[in-house]
């Protein structure tokens, strides 16, 4: 059995007049690239931030073993980095100052940013394909552009653990399929883990290793692809009638029937 | 409806009436109150004064309170922004000025009445603002700063004619404090319509101004001319305003808070906010009313409601703040165009440094003598360099610290509007300060200072208590601080409405000078402006991560509360230092980071720095201006920085667009 990641018990969440996860234990395995997926409101992203530490929440997790508040601020952000759903503007900056933010934990307010650093944010910067944009305004970029210097600035954190928050939202198809692409590389190349909020289905059961999803903050199911890939699984999440198509690689696309 | 403002309103109202009815009961009797219709040949005195007195004043501060609240729900709607408000845009001060410029220049057109004066002149700042912001679509960023920058500039100079006439003083800062005295109810009827026609104008808009609530982009795509609506909205909002500003003074705070209130109090949406924020409105003024009226027996009739708006309003907003759930308006919207980026920040940065260096030695060398102006020879240089290098060193580091607790604060709440002036410290410093003067017979400098200082350290440690609280936005810690702002605005309202000599001293220290500073206190305050500057620079990473948000600043592990505090304690820190000798009028942390900005300084330590150097700057000459403009006598200092900074920092504005 693979090692695990995420440990949550009993976890819910409220807002006043409204219970937005409820009573949610599950496992999430270490070295794989785990989707979130759900209808709007079931929940998912509130999780993500559950387990970003920017929210809080009932119950317990733990991240490695450790429950989440026994981690100081800048260990977490050593062991795990967060993208929030909507980036906010970065003014004034251009990609390699915000690039650099990322290394933060590691230096602190007051640490020298030394050659470690410079290499890490060299290194994170080639690795997303931004070497061209070092210098280049954050907020004159487009969407994809801004999108993977964001990426980029998690890289540079060089956390083990990515959690996004529907990052391929705003984006056109070929460039979703290149920040996913470029999320799966990053983890099975250097044996990192990923979370991610996902919308698209057949994104996720193609990018993904393992899937949890939720309903009306509710866990739904947890598997591979394969388990969710099934008419009656996806009717039960989505509440809709969905079609599963075979392609001829064999791999699965759902539709709405 | 929440709950709050089911259990809130109907106890408010009660306690307008009954604080209305005790004070009408107590000049009259029930069973002697006058028959409907009020006819003044049948009545006695009493009768007369309860009924085109004590009653149209009880309508008149609904009226009023009402016109302010939907004033200033309008404007934080349109703005995007939660600390608009009437005075934001500069209508207040524009009111002001022209009525001060009237009194002293003109006394005859005051006889035709207040009213046309107040409006031209709130008019015409509101007209200046909407000018500007007109070049840049109505831009919610943009017309808060314009309208504050305005704003300053003509209370600037308001306060400087005043300081210069003194005589006038009294009637104006009674009109100031906001009086609800009426002896008719022509008031209650003209200011009736307004509201009505507003109220019917303002339900016209509400959809317009729901769609526009998604912001420009959103608004446009459905089809909506979202320069013409923000036009009509503000315009509203400033008619609403400049007619309450001219029937009855200047009352702080009401257009501020009842909007705020009416939001924590979980109102949603464009439609509760314009219902409900001029119903508390209204009952805000009422209630302060009342409690005048309550009082009156004791202080007599002529103290100003408006001087009390802030003093039972501030504390309301601060005790409500943390308690009430509820969310402040999305963030100020980015449609001011990018500021430019110096490729080389290093150049402009030593060219500033420079700049100080040289415009310190000719400060020094050159002087005005009473028939023209003079190069000083050695002789007299050794002789007057013992009086004009401490206040040199002084103003130019009192400067530098604002500009830096200024900049510090930007970026700290992510909101442009932020310095020293608008948390309230400089407000703190000035009760301190008043506090002083009344408390000693003979107050000496050190206890002056000591009172300011004290107040400037408890003013920051009631807004500490709110930055410390978790996950509190930083637009509320904006609102606290300008909750204390309005508490010390009221009471010196006060205390200027006695019109005792300690009044004349605490209005000198306001607009601020540098005469009297020694070289021991010069020294110790530039300490303090590079010590402050040190860690700042030291803070630069925080500085750099906390404009992109707690969400961000958190998942990079940046320790947020201890990020905070420190940052919220040095600005109290340097501001307080400063505004002991500049007064609290300054506005020189506003504007010297936005310059800076402008100028292309974009990462933090450079931006910081530059700040730091253009606030020095900026004293620096505002000094020169305040020793010369009326030699031999001196000018305010603080003033002077506002004079010289506020069209520049205008015309820099206007310039970058892109």
């Amino acid at each position: 059995m693979t090692a695990t990641l995420f440990q949550i018990e009993n976890l819910a969440v409220d807002v006043p007049g409204r219970r937005l996860l409820d009573d949610i234990s599950l496992t999430l395995p270490a070295g794989q690239v785990i989707a979130l997926i759900g209808h709007n409101g079931s929940g998912k992203s509130t999780l993500l931030k559950v387990l970003a530490r920017q929210i809080p929440a009932l119950g317990r997790t733990e991240l490695e073993g450790r429950a989440l508040q026994d981690w100081s601020a800048r260990d977490y952000a050593r062991r795990l980095a967060f993208l929030p759903q909507h980036t906010p503007p970065a003014e004034g900056m251009n990609t390699r100052e915000l690039v650099s933010l990322g290394r933060y934990p590691w230096h602190g307010a007051m640490g020298r940013f030394g050659p470690q650093d410079h290499d890490a944010v060299e290194q994170a910067m080639t690795e997303c394909g931004m070497g061209a944009f070092a210098d280049q305004l954050v907020d004159t970029m487009s969407g994809g552009e801004r999108q993977r210097a964001w990426l980029a600035m998690m890289v540079a954190q060089q956390a083990g653990t990515l959690l996004l928050d529907e990052p391929i939202s705003a984006l056109d198809i070929a460039h979703q399929v290149e920040v996913l692409t470029l999320v799966r590389r990053m983890c099975h190349a250097q044996n990192r883990n990923a979370v991610i909020v996902l919308h698209e289905v057949n994104m996720a059961a193609r990018f993904c290793d393992h899937i949890v999803a939720l309903k009306g903050g509710k866990l739904a199911m947890q598997g591979s692809p394969d388990e969710l890939m099934r008419e009656e699984a996806l009717q039960a999440i989505y509440g809709l009638p969905m079609q599963v198509l075979t392609r001829p690689d064999g791999q699965k696309v759902a539709i709405p029937a | 409806m929440s709950r709050h403002l089911r259990i809130w309103l109907p106890l408010a109202a009660m306690l307008a009436i009954g604080l209305w009815g005790l004070a009408a009961l107590r000049l009259l009797p029930w069973p002697e109150w006058p028959a409907l219709p009020f006819t003044p040949d049948d009545m006695d005195l009493q009768q007369i004064l309860l009924a085109f007195g004590l009653m149209p004043r009880g309508v008149i501060a609904l009226l009023a309170g009402a016109a302010l609240g939907l004033s200033g729900a309008i404007l934080q709607a349109v703005l995007r922004n939660p600390v608009a408000d009437p005075t934001t845009l500069g209508i207040s001060s524009g009111a002001q000025l022209a009525l001060v410029l009237a009194t002293i220049l003109a006394p005859d057109l005051l006889a035709v009445g207040r009213w046309p004066v107040a409006m031209a002149g709130a008019g015409l700042a509101a007209g200046l603002v909407l000018m500007i912001g007109a070049r840049r679509n109505f831009a919610p960023v943009t017309m808060v700063i314009a309208g504050m920058l305005v704003g300053m500039t003509a209370s600037a100079i308001a306060t400087a004619i005043t300081l210069a006439q003194g005589h006038y003083l009294l009637s104006l800062v009674i009109w100031n404090g906001g009086a609800l005295v009426q002896q008719d109810w022509s008031g209650v009827r003209s200011l009736a319509l307004v509201v009505a026609g507003g109220g019917l104008f303002a339900a016209l808009l509400s959809r317009p101004l729901h769609v526009l609530s998604l912001g420009a982009e959103g608004a446009a795509g459905l089809g909506m001319n979202v320069a013409l609506v923000r036009l009509m909205a503000a315009g509203l909002a400033v008619w609403l305003a400049a007619t309450v500003s001219a029937e009855l003074g200047l009352i702080a705070f009401v257009g501020l808070a009842a909007p705020a209130l009416v939001r924590t109090a979980g109102a949603r949406g464009i439609k509760p906010l314009l219902i409900w924020s001029p119903v508390v409105g209204a009952l805000i003024l009422s209630v302060c009313d009342g409690l005048v009226l309550t009082i009156a027996g004791v202080t007599g009739e002529m103290f100003p409601t408006g001087a009390l708006t802030g003093l039972f309003g501030g504390p309301l907003l601060l005790w409500l703040l943390p308690r009430l759930r509820g969310s402040t308006p999305p963030g100020t919207e980015r449609a001011e165009g990018p500021a430019p980026r110096l490729a080389y920040p290093r150049r402009i940065l030593s060219g500033l440094t420079v700049l100080l260096a040289v415009a310190a030695f000719m400060l020094i060398w050159i002087g005005r003598v009473p028939d023209g102006w003079a190069v000083l020879d050695w002789e007299s240089l050794t002789a007057f360099l013992p009086m004009r290098l401490p206040r040199l060193i002084a103003a130019a580091s009192a400067g530098a610290a604002l500009a830096l607790a200024g900049a510090m604060l930007q970026r700290l709440t992510a909101n442009p509007l932020a310095s020293p002036e608008v948390l309230g410290v400089s407000g703190g410093a000035t009760l301190g300060y008043s506090a002083a003067v009344f408390a000693f017979a003979a107050p000496t400098s050190l206890a002056l200072g000591a009172g300011a200082m004290i107040g400037a350290a408890l003013a920051l440690a009631l807004v500490t208590i709110f930055v410390s609280h978790r996950d509190m936005p930083a637009e509320r810690v904006l609102l606290a601080g300008i909750s204390v702002s309005a508490l010390a605005a009221s009471v010196l309202s006060a205390i200027m409405a006695t019109g005792s000599p300690q009044s004349w001293q605490i209005l000198g220290w306001l607009s601020g000078s540098s005469a009297g500073i020694g070289m021991a206190a010069a020294v110790s305050l530039a300490v303090v402006a590079v010590a402050v500057w040190a860690a700042t620079l030291a803070m630069r990473r925080w500085l750099a991560v906390l404009p992109l948000g707690t969400g961000v600043a958190a998942g990079l592990g940046l320790p947020l509360a201890l990020a905070r505090l420190s940052l919220i304690l040095l600005a109290g820190i340097a501001t307080g230092a400063a505004t002991m000798l500049v007064g609290p009028l300054s506005f020189v942390g506003l504007m010297a980071p936005h310059m800076a900005r402008r100028m292309g300084l974009a990462r933090a330590g450079d931006h910081v720095t530059g700040a730091a150097l253009i606030g020095a700057l900026l004293m620096l000459a505002a000094d020169f201006g305040a020793r010369m403009a009326g030699f031999p006598y001196e000018l305010p200092l603080g003033l002077f920085a506002s004079l010289i900074g506020a069209p520049w920092l205008i015309w820099l504005m206007m310039r970058s667009k892109s």
